[in-house]
């Protein structure tokens, strides 16, 4: 016991060194002086469309909404002072939402889509037997509702028109509340803003056909204005935001997947397989010119492939209601039809459009001050393939990771790429430290 | 399917925690002096230390001892506010020497069993480098016989043939997705052996000045017939078929110069330097029994540069039961700033260390040891991933002994 005394100060030493090897080894973090220039973060809403909803595989579900990337930019903002992000969840039992494209099976590597139908969160139906989905009409941070676009955000009855819109509803507003009036009344502190793209893509992606109010394709003045006058309203106290530029049509898979020389050697194996001979052209329809043959310049959409048209010899024509005795698309008199083909000279339409938006889009921005996440830049980068993470990415059909099962809207992988580009772009702004989201914790497509 | 990047990776940081720093936890008197301590003490430790000073043993003795290697490793990725924790994992290395000889006799044999690595590193599967590593754990067995002879009074020499079986067990993700959204991933498991040598002299002037020279042999431990087994999606499972792996993991050999210097009655100075020949590790190959174009043999270069550590400590005998002992020491990495990797990130250490002995009585001893590594913080881009990012880790490694003498 004496000798216990005597040695009291080496036992209270170990105990000491003990209570050390509970301590993990520290790094500093960035995020003390990440902010000086005191850009307040504690009420950050998202506005925009499908990308900002967490929209993927032609799809929302509750997975998309907690993947969405304004949901990741806003865990980093928590870090630097930002508030509650709250997002119009679906109920838990309902986690499915719209129901989703999912990948069945790879059949000689070629993809075989179902869809998903359990656990969805419809409540009904609209007169026209569109569905309704379970209504979420608490205050809310994440805006994004799929299929929203600019000119729309400004036109009453959207309520009436967009489930997604309907949904975030109370029903006395339904048919009188604008998106714009809906957005810029949440006492916001700070915005992202990425609307947009479907006043351009809801044309590319039908063709370039116009049936309706989501697939016009926006003049550059109806766009300045309205994007101006939104963006007005966002910072009428001086909010500070971030914009996101339109990505270009060639940059997603959904145009630059079904190729026409995949298309050729898809028909030519199962001529052959009936031994008969090959062909060498798939011909289009297009609004200027007669039905010619289609060049490596004209863009298929992905649906055309899975709609397995081609070479069909039943097929009625939607004018006459005749059986055209033709095959489809390989022979000038029964072309592949004008909604199935973005050709060269519409697309080199859409692209300029794009290009002139965007410009706009920076304009506007730079007036304001706002810092511009230039997503149009990035998916260029996409386009020609990287590795991130020891992860190769490109714009790839499910193979590239960053795009998912429809091919416009992306992985979790890419949304949380893409939200590092908003990162990035307001740190380079307003000289903050947000921090970058964790790539490798999201995934790409999922295989069967 | 684009051809994936499909480098697995082996290899340990308790490779480093064994060899780089020479703070083995064998002997747990040495230990409370970072590792130094080779010229001091002369006893069953000695068949690891330095098998030239067991002939000057005056009795004989068996030990037992174990440790606590807790490796606590922290990341961070440039840009990034999240800071990644290895998972505590407690390794327990274990030690039993025994030695055999007549009294008085000029020769003495042992035989000590002991496991050098005692560590593992666990970083889990949401880190953004699991596409390199999500967990390594590696541990092997040395078998030792051991036999020395005193030449002169002064000098003894010792020669031991070193038997190791290691086991590997790794785990890294793959980028490729499940249906619930996870990614898959790899794991290999195997065991190999390899064969190496231990030798050393010691020599102690009248004055009980002492010095100790010793040399192990490098000890390539060849792995044949791991077991390689992936969990990935049903659409890609012919691509990674559950095959065999081999592999080679060499350990280097190494040169200690230790020296004793007793300054009185009751305290003792000793230093230890070791020269390690840490360039033989140049790269590691993972070989495949069945390859196919997603599952390809690896390749990765290490080049390792040869290192060196330093060590010193002090032991003072309180009285005739009591012994305590502090030490500190300096390990120079052998890892260059472009080949760190997520399983080894290591960089230049510090290390204190605290220690002491009790005599229970005249058969029974008690050693307890703790150990405090600190790697320096280390900003690198991975040579794997590319992910640039600062890595730090510190070391715990409590340990505790019991000696039996007759």
């Amino acid at each position: 016991m004496k000798r216990f005394q005597k040695n009291i100060k080496l036992y209270i030493g170990f105990a000491a060194l003990a209570l050390a090897a509970s301590c993990k080894p520290s790094i500093d973090l960035d995020t003390k002086g990440g902010n000086p220039e005191n850009v307040d973060f504690s009420k950050y809403i998202a506005v925009g469309n499908s990308l900002t909803s967490g929209y993927a595989n032609s799809g929302l579900s509750l997975k998309g909404q907690e993947q969405s990337f304004p949901n990741m930019l806003a865990q980093e903002m928590k870090k630097v002072g930002g508030g509650e992000f709250l997002q119009p969840y679906f109920p838990a039992e309902n986690y499915n939402g719209s129901g989703f494209l999912y990948l069945k099976a790879l059949v000689n590597g070629q993809p075989e889509l179902g869809t998903v139908t359990d656990h969805l969160a419809i409540r009904g139906q609209t007169p026209d037997k569109k569905p309704l989905y379970i209504k979420y009409t608490g205050p809310i941070n994440n805006l994004g509702v799929p299929g929203m676009r600019l000119d729309l955000a400004f036109a009453p009855r959207m309520g009436e028109l967009n489930p997604y819109f309907e949904r975030l509803l109370p029903d006395n507003e339904t048919a009188t509340k604008t998106y714009v009036d809906f957005a810029t009344t949440k006492d916001h502190t700070f915005f992202s803003f990425s609307l947009g793209n479907n006043d351009v893509l809801g044309y590319a992606t039908n063709g370039a056909v116009t049936t309706d109010a989501t697939n016009t394709l926006i003049s550059e003045q109806t766009f300045a204005g309205l994007y101006t006058s939104f963006i007005t309203k966002l910072t009428s106290k001086e909010q500070k935001g971030v914009v996101a530029t339109i990505p270009d049509v060639t940059a997603v898979p959904y145009f630059t997947t079904v190729t026409r020389q995949a298309l050729l050697a898809g028909v030519n194996a199962a001529l052959k397989a009936q031994g008969k001979d090959p062909v060498s052209d798939i011909y289009i329809k297009t609004k200027a010119d007669l039905p010619r043959a289609a060049t490596d310049k004209d863009m298929f959409i992905l649906p055309f492939s899975s709609a397995g048209l081609l070479g069909r010899q039943d097929l009625k024509d939607p004018a006459t209601g005749v059986v055209n005795p033709f095959p489809y698309g390989l022979h000038p008199r029964n072309p592949v039809g004008d909604n199935f083909v973005l050709d060269e000279a519409e697309a080199k339409m859409v692209q300029d459009r794009i290009v002139a938006l965007n410009a706009i889009i920076k304009q506007v921005a730079d007036s304001k001050k706002l810092a511009v996440a230039d997503i149009y830049s990035f998916l260029n980068k996409v386009k020609s393939g990287y590795q991130i993470n020891g992860i190769a990415i490109s714009n790839k059909y499910i193979t590239g990771n960053i795009f998912s099962l429809d091919g416009v809207h992306l992985t979790p992988m890419g949304y949380a790429i893409m939200a590092n580009v908003f990162v990035d772009a307001i740190n380079a702004k307003y000289s903050t430290k947000l921090g970058k989201v964790n790539v490798s914790q999201y995934g790409g497509v999922a295989l069967p | 399917m684009k051809k994936l990047l499909f480098s697995i990776l082996c290899a340990s940081p308790s490779l480093l925690f064994a060899q780089g720093s020479q703070v083995n936890t064998q002997g747990v008197r040495a230990l409370g002096m970072a590792g130094a301590g080779s010229a001091l003490f002369t006893d069953e430790t000695s068949i690891f230390y330095n098998p030239g000073g067991l002939a000057k043993m005056d009795h004989n003795a068996v030990s037992g001892g174990i440790s606590a290697v807790m490796y606590r490793s922290a990341f961070k990725e440039s840009g990034s506010n999240q800071v990644y924790n290895t998972r505590s994992q407690v390794t327990p290395p274990f030690s039993v020497f025994a030695t055999f000889g007549p009294d008085n006799a000029r020769w003495k044999a042992g035989l000590g069993v002991y496991t050098p690595y005692g560590g593992a590193v666990d970083w889990g599967d949401s880190w953004p480098g699991k596409y390199e590593l999500n967990h390594l754990k590696l541990r092997a067995i040395y078998i030792q016989p051991t036999i020395s002879y005193k030449l002169t009074d002064n000098l003894s020499v010792g020669a031991g043939l070193v038997y190791n079986i290691g086991m590997v067990d790794l785990a890294r993700s793959l980028p490729l997705f499940l249906p619930d959204g996870s990614s898959a991933n790899a794991k290999l498991t195997g065991t190999g052996t390899g064969i190496g040598y231990n030798v050393g002299a010691h020599y102690n002037f009248d004055n009980n000045v002492a010095i100790s020279l010793s040399y192990r042999s490098k000890v390539v431990t060849k792995l044949k017939k791991g077991d390689a087994e992936f969990t990935v999606p049903d659409a890609v499972a012919a691509s990674f078929p559950d095959t065999k792996f081999s592999a080679e993991l060499p350990l280097p050999a190494s040169l200690n110069l230790g020296l004793s210097v007793p300054v009185s009655d009751k305290v003792d100075i000793v230093a230890d330097g070791t020269f390690i020949q840490y360039n033989i590790y140049k790269k590691l190959v993972f070989d495949y029994a069945d390859n196919t174009p997603l599952l390809q043999d690896t390749e990765q270069i290490k080049n390792y540069k040869n290192a060196f550590s330093g060590k010193v400590g002090v032991n003072y005998k309180a009285n005739e039961k009591l012994a305590v002992r502090a030490g500190m020491g300096y390990v120079k990495t052998p890892v260059d700033k472009d080949h760190v990797y997520a399983e080894t990130p290591d960089n230049d250490r510090i290390m204190g260390a605290l220690g002491l002995s009790y005599a229970i009585n005249d058969k029974f001893s008690l050693h307890a040891a703790y150990v405090l590594q600190k790697l320096k913080e280390r900003t690198v881009t991975s040579p794997v991933t590319q992910i640039e990012g600062a890595y730090k880790t510190n070391i715990h490694a409590p340990s505790i002994s019991f000696t039996y003498k007759w």
